[in-house]
């Protein structure tokens, strides 16, 4: 009988805690919303409008949102510009392949660049190779190295 | 060889097309500014959901009534001593063909609600969350109120700060006289 009660107790006291399943973060929400007026992320700023934000989100993980409905429902009432960084997935993604997808092409044109001009270059000769020395040349130098030898 | 040519040239068309657009759309000065020096301009679009109900309001849909534009933020101290007196206002002239439209920014949905009832403003308001309409109509801080004239131009007088009752009033007869 005690042991039941001990264990209603301890159920009791667990709920709280156990209450949500997920466990969005204060802290990582605050670095991926930004204040509207400031322009900083909340951890940074503490504006009216930044602690009024904290507390919303504080509320909604006390709700047991994730934290993709927290950020989804700042995005409802704030716009896509509220977030310090777009997101992954849909229209958003655009913003980080574009830059990507630049610099590769730009990367592979310079790759291609490179390759032609020193193609090119090869072709119009580049710096000429020394020439055979000829039999008058080659005895001059036999007698200069005989004499340095010597 | 030829195909880095033509990527080369449809990137530098492309950003050639971009900065193009930028220019065209960019916002350049403000209506305020504009109003400020005297002039008469046609007031920007202006067509956000509403904060106090369900739906949209649009500028545009009030044509052939005089309506008195006021830029808000809850937390704003100028903005909380002019509340009861822009509210009384517009109350005062409701039937009388002007309207008030309060366009709420930088606030959540919560703080600004709670604002309009706690300084009773009945009149219809209107949320642009992160201020995206500031720079068409030139609003530099809050509150800023504006007079638009039943053509649907924005007339002088401007006001910067708080509103008094008088200074409402002598916008909305302009506005009603131009």
């Amino acid at each position: 009988m005690r042991l039941l009660a001990a264990a209603a107790a301890a159920l009791a006291l667990a709920a709280p805690a156990g209450a949500c399943t997920t466990h969005a973060s204060q802290g990582s929400l605050e670095t991926r919303l930004v204040c509207p007026s400031c322009h900083t992320t909340l951890d940074e700023s503490d504006s009216e409008v930044a602690r009024e934000m904290k507390a919303e989100v504080a509320r909604r993980i006390a709700a047991c949102q994730t934290e993709s409905q927290i950020l989804d429902a700042m995005v409802a009432e704030f716009g896509p510009t509220i977030l310090s960084t777009p997101r992954t997935h849909g229209f958003d993604l655009l913003a980080w392949v574009l830059p990507l997808g630049g610099a590769a092409l730009g990367a592979a044109a310079l790759a291609v660049g490179a390759r032609t001009w020193t193609r090119n270059r090869g072709d119009t000769g580049g710096p000429a190779a020394p020439a055979a020395l000829g039999p008058e040349d080659e005895r001059r130098v036999d007698e200069a190295l005989a004499r340095f030898d010597g | 060889m030829r195909v880095v040519r033509v990527v080369v040239a449809v990137a530098v068309l492309s950003l050639l097309g971009l900065l193009v657009w930028d220019l065209a759309h960019g916002n350049g000065p403000g209506v305020a500014q504009k109003v400020d020096k005297g002039k008469v301009v046609a007031a920007p679009a202006l067509n956000l959901p509403r904060l106090d109900a369900d739906g949209h309001l649009s500028l545009a849909a009030l044509r052939g009534k005089v309506v008195v534009v006021n830029f808000w933020e809850s937390y704003c101290v100028p903005c909380k001593q002019e509340a009861r007196g822009v509210a009384a206002t517009a109350r005062a002239w409701k039937d009388k063909g002007v309207v008030f439209v309060g366009v709420n920014a930088f606030d959540t949905k919560s703080a600004a609600r709670a604002y309009l009832k706690r300084y009773g403003v009945d009149y219809a308001n209107i949320r642009d969350g992160v201020g995206t309409t500031f720079g068409r109509w030139g609003v530099t801080g809050v509150p800023e109120t504006f007079f638009v004239d039943r053509r649907g131009r924005v007339v002088p007088p401007h006001i910067t700060g708080p509103a008094s009752r008088a200074a409402l009033e002598q916008g909305i007869r302009q506005a009603l006289r131009s």
